[in-house]
């Protein structure tokens, strides 16, 4: 009786055995399944006066194979992955817009530049002009529409992040209802194994959204934390995420993850704290690369366009007008705050600036630091008066309205220079090609005093450029005008400088010259070469001056002068011709960090999801082995039935006549 | 629980296989689009020094594109001038060729006035030629800076040919050469740099003395032809002259003579002179006096007291048969020392007084006056030439050096960003034996499983 018993027992637990492993084999591609195996464990054994005898075997439960440490480091590491591998492809994106070669912008600056020699070289020709204002025409579209896709890649980066956050927020409440359906599957006894593999796969899709950390509860529920300690899910309940524009900056364009806790106003989630995940890697993408992608584009177009608007200024056009702006570019912007603060910044050297966003941190309502972001270099201010005296990297701040201690105000100075630059020149005429002033040497000059180059510079500012005064041939005796160099032979050779006004000024006395060497005054700068001799002069004289009639308009001294503008110093010790090659640099070594660490993220969660599947995973190969280990032993069980029938009926048998 | 650290999931072990193969594939696909497209560094990602040492590269290339063109442009002008200058050399030499032919005493002065107007057409021709223009309108010889035509005159105030310009030359640097040469210091004058000074005689009336007396007197009957010239004017070298703010130019200067007396014991004759001048600041020295002066012998004096300027006047005074003695200078005679503005003046001046000369005497105080300026002005003229032709050869070295550096920086920009063709072959059918080998091995262990073995 017993035996049949036994052998019943055995063949049902064979049974679950093979089916335990038929269902491994069904499963072998589910994505987060366990392998599951079955546990057996024999009956206790009845106590006879021979012995305990065996009764057999039973099944324990179905074991749920999986090790929480290695399940728990896979999916962090897949959340980097996750993060690292869209910061990755977006700065991919963001490089395409940064491309050299013939067809990229900087090719298109270079060559707005060089179509100045043509109109150096023939001044009165129309069509050279023409060539110059149409490339820098088309060298401002160019800038607005790598500004516009930078504007795209952004909204797409917004758009991204909306739906995974909305994806998040429905992983949330899955895992909430897992969560609960689980606690009450606990009170049965048995792991409910399928159910925690559902939620083991739903926490290792949410980590691909945003890293979150596991405690498990009492009751079998997981509460899952978000940047550390706000509590995403917990127990049965989940609460939102959302996105929004940073709180402290309003306006500004800087995004920030929100924690809307209900009842509560949401609280901002700072995005270091926020560690792996898709949403983090965007986050980090749309705040610091897009930025500095935006201001290299922008400080690009400021630095070029305030440095040829100044000199176009100094300078005469074909109708003999001073010049007017080249390129439309803002005057000013606006610091965003959520405090009582008003300020602005303003341009004012544009050949140092740094392609950063700057935060005013005030100390008290009125004194605090200038922080420039980019590399967190701060620069301290007492006061409102004193902060408008500070000229920090070739900007001024402007305090209209005192802030309260702690407050932070931002400012992107360059974020919209780009997408708004526009050309504002079109007549051929209007490009001021010629120079404000002239030079003439002495006829007695007896020395070899060549003129190497006259050009108008404004420097310093105030007072600018100051011009000769006219000659005045009606009074006695008759003011000839201009300003005169005078030369000693020496050595060591000296000049003397006389403005020949009426009455005539000594302006400078003994100055020594080195031939080559600019000589700067009143605004103008003058340079001279060869060796005078005592008594030789030079007279820089007003170009508009009646005297000279129209020879201004065959005069291409400013134009010299922009083209000069390519070897000015603007971008951080690159000159205006290699600036756009530095900002490729830039971006492209940013692009190359950050696809090295998204291989090496993603070596990482390779091997770990590896060493998670070795203890979690099916093997085919093992399966089967264990398909044909429990059929036997089902045969055997069956054949003992067999027997203990056999032994049955000998018993009947034998007892019946 | 399961201890062996030697299993692997089965589905874990394709999809490792399926990443490493998607891995090769995109690493052969980039090798292949390196090889299209011959650059090692086709995305500033892949190396971002290079990317950026090959597009400064490339700036500078285009930049030495733009100087040369630019270079070519003043090149031709700077042609243009020396060929100008050469054509401007050739009428002046022509001009001093009939200045030659005007000195003779044999002409007469219809002959004379043959030769002024072929001076005429030449001056006027050279005033062309200063004045002309280069393709794009721009002067030729218009110095740092110009009117349309630099050269303007004759005019009629004083002085008679401006330049109407700033003088002065601008230099060359190491990619560019000027592209307009000074015509101040080609054609124009200045009192203190060149010493150009003109000596016009104007004749008195008092040109005879009559036999028996001792003073000079009006002749009877027309003027006598009288032998009166100066010889060319010198210079101090590095005298200052003033200017006379007014015009610019220096001062002028007039000799007069005065008092010519027949000395009858030596058969001699004496002459005073007095010098003024135009210059407010001169102080007229006291009269100074000629003698002797031998009657029928070329008599040279010195004149003294023209501060910069030394000359000699040659004066025959000859005695006819009569006894009446025709003087040299005479009682009247005015030496006129003006300076000259320009080369051009020079030759209207020789114009103006071959024709209007009444002897033959005077004609040759003009050509001899105008051919001793005329070498002034050659000299200059052919310094500034030649400072063209260093010009061009400047220009020649420049696109030398120019094409050196293009190689160069080609060089730097393919070392930069091209791919070394070799080598990208060579890593390319590295990569594609590599992933033909894991294509096979996938296939193969795919097909090995204990369900084949079982039943």
């Amino acid at each position: 009786m017993s035996l049949l018993n036994v052998g019943a027992r055995a063949l049902l637990a064979n049974q679950v055995a093979l089916q335990t492993a038929g269902h491994n084999i069904a499963n072998v591609n589910t994505t987060g399944y366990s392998r599951q195996t079955v546990v057996l464990q024999t009956v206790q054994g009845q106590f006879t006066g021979g012995g305990y005898i065996g009764q057999g075997v039973d099944v324990q439960t179905i074991l749920r194979n999986q090790n929480e440490l290695l399940t728990r480091q896979a999916a962090q590491a897949g959340s980097v992955q996750a993060s690292d591998s869209v910061r990755a492809e977006r700065l991919r994106q963001l490089q395409e817009i940064f491309s050299g070669g013939t067809e990229g912008l900087g090719a298109s600056i270079n060559d707005m530049m060089n179509a100045l020699s043509d109109v150096v070289n023939s001044p009165t020709d129309i069509t050279a002009r023409n060539v110059v204002l149409t490339r820098m025409d088309e060298t401002a579209a160019r800038m607005r529409s790598s500004a516009e896709r930078l504007n795209e890649i952004q909204y797409t980066v917004t758009e991204q992040l909306q739906s995974s956050i909305t994806a998040v927020n429905s992983l949330a409440t899955q895992i909430a209802a897992v969560n609960e359906q689980i606690a009450r599957a606990k009170g049965n006894g048995q792991s409910p194994n399928d159910l925690l593999d559902q939620r083991d796969q739903l926490i290792r899709d949410l980590n691909q959204y945003v890293q979150v950390t596991q405690i498990p509860a009492d009751d079998g529920t997981v509460g899952l934390f978000v940047a550390g300690s706000q509590p995403l899910v917990l127990g049965n309940a989940a609460t939102e995420l959302s996105i929004g524009d940073a709180s402290a900056f309003p306006g500004s364009g800087q995004l920030k993850l929100f924690f809307n806790r209900p009842g509560v106003p949401p609280s901002e989630l700072d995005e270091n704290m926020l560690g792996g995940g898709s949403v983090s890697g965007l986050l980090r993408f749309n705040n610091t690369d897009l930025a500095e992608g935006r201001n290299l584009l922008g400080r690009l177009a400021m630095g070029i366009g305030m440095n040829m608007n100044a000199q176009q200024q100094l300078g005469l056009t074909l109708d003999g007008q001073v010049g007017k702006p080249l390129f439309s570019l803002p005057a000013s912007m606006p610091g965003s705050t959520n405090g009582a603060g008003v300020g602005n910044v303003t341009f004012t050297d544009a050949t140092q600036f740094a392609a950063s966003d700057y935060e005013i941190r005030f100390t008290t309502g009125t004194a605090g630091q200038v922080v420039r972001l980019s590399d967190g270099q701060a620069t301290a201010f007492t006061s409102a008066a004193n902060l408008a005296t500070l000229e920090i990297d070739g900007l001024q701040f402007n305090l209209t309205t005192a802030g309260v201690p702690g407050e932070r105000m931002l400012f992107k100075p360059f974020s919209t220079a780009a997408a708004n630059i526009e050309s504002l020149v079109y007549s051929p005429r209007d490009l001021a090609a010629a120079n404000p002033i002239n030079a003439a040497m002495g006829t007695a000059n007896g020395g070899t005093l060549q003129l190497g180059s006259l050009k108008a510079t404004g420097e310093p500012n105030p007072p600018g450029l100051v011009l000769p005064p006219n000659a005045n041939p009606a009074l006695v005796p008759p003011a000839l005008g201009g300003v005169q160099l005078t030369f000693n032979a020496g050595p060591p050779t000296t000049y003397d400088v006389l403005n020949r006004a009426s009455p005539a000024t000594t302006l400078l006395t003994a100055q020594p010259y080195v031939p080559g060497a600019p000589i700067s005054i009143n605004g103008w700068e003058i340079t001279l070469r060869g060796s005078p001799n005592t008594g030789d002069t030079v007279v820089i004289g007003n170009a508009l001056d009646p005297q000279y009639g129209d020879a201004y308009t065959r005069n291409a001294g400013n134009a010299t002068a922009l083209l000069g503008l390519r070897d000015v110093k603007m971008f951080d010790e690159s000159t205006l011709s290699d600036g756009y090659a530095s900002a490729i640099a830039q971006v492209g070594t940013r692009t190359q960090s950050a696809l090295f660490s998204a291989k090496l993220s993603d070596t990482l969660a390779s091997n770990l999801e590896r060493d998670r599947t070795a203890v979690s995973g099916v093997n085919l190969d093992e399966e089967a082995a264990r398909l044909i280990q429990y059929q036997q032993a089902y045969q055997a069980s069956a054949k003992m039935i067999q027997i203990a029938q056999n032994i049955f009926d000998s018993l009947i048998q034998g007892l019946g006549r | 629980m399961n201890n062996n650290i030697y299993r692997v999931g089965t589905a874990n072990m394709y999809e490792n296989t399926l990443r490493n193969l998607g891995t090769r594939q995109t690493n052969l696909s980039n090798l292949q689009e390196n090889l299209t497209s011959g650059k090692r560094v086709v995305r500033a990602s892949d190396d971002p020094v290079s990317a950026a040492q090959a597009e400064r590269a490339l700036n500078r290339l285009a930049r030495i594109q733009t100087e040369q063109r630019a270079l070519e442009t003043q090149r031709n002008a700077i042609a243009q001038a020396e060929s100008s200058l050469g054509d401007a050399v050739g009428l002046v030499q022509e001009a001093r060729q009939l200045l030659v032919s005007a000195g003779n005493a044999a002409l007469s002065s219809s002959e004379r006035a043959t030769i002024s107007n072929q001076l005429q057409s030449l001056r006027d021709q050279l005033t062309a030629v200063a004045n002309r223009t280069d393709t794009n309108g721009l002067p030729l010889l218009g110095a740092l800076g110009s009117a349309q035509s630099p050269f303007l005159g004759p005019l009629g105030s004083t002085p008679d040919y401006l330049f109407a310009g700033q003088p002065g030359q601008a230099a060359s640097n190491g990619v560019a050469i000027p592209n307009t040469l000074d015509g101040d210091a080609a054609f124009m004058f200045d009192a203190t740099r060149d010493g150009s000074f003109h000596a016009a005689i104007t004749q008195g009336t008092g040109t005879v003395i009559a036999p028996g007396a001792t003073t000079a007197s009006v002749p009877a009957g027309a003027q006598p032809n009288r032998a009166l010239t100066t010889s060319p004017i010198t210079v101090t070298p590095g005298f200052v002259f003033n200017e006379d703010p007014a015009t610019g130019q220096a001062y002028s200067y007039s000799v007069s003579f005065s008092n010519v007396t027949l000395n009858p014991a030596t058969n001699t004759l004496s002459a005073t002179y007095n010098i003024t001048s135009t210059d407010p600041a001169f102080v007229p020295p006291a009269a100074q006096t000629l003698t002797p002066i031998k009657i029928g012998e070329k008599n040279e004096f010195s004149i003294n007291g023209v501060p910069g300027m030394a000359f000699k006047i040659t004066a025959t005074p000859t005695k006819a048969v009569d006894g009446t003695i025709t003087l040299s200078p005479a009682d009247g005679d005015t030496i006129g020392i003006a300076p000259n503005a320009s080369l051009f003046s020079v030759i209207d001046k020789a114009v103006n007084e071959l024709r209007a000369a009444p002897n033959s005497s005077l004609a040759s105080q003009a050509a001899g006056q105008a051919l001793a300026n005329v070498d002034k002005g050659l000299e200059r003229m052919g310094n500034i030439r030649s400072f063209a032709g260093e010009l061009l050869n400047r220009a020649d070295r420049i696109t030398g050096d120019q094409s050196k550096r293009s190689i160069q920086l080609e060089a730097d920009r393919s070392r930069a960003e091209d791919l070394d063709m070799i080598k990208g072959i060579s890593d390319f059918q590295n990569q594609q034996v590599g992933y033909e080998a894991a294509l096979k091995s996938y296939s193969m262990v795919q097909k090995l499983s204990l369900f084949n073995f079982i039943g």
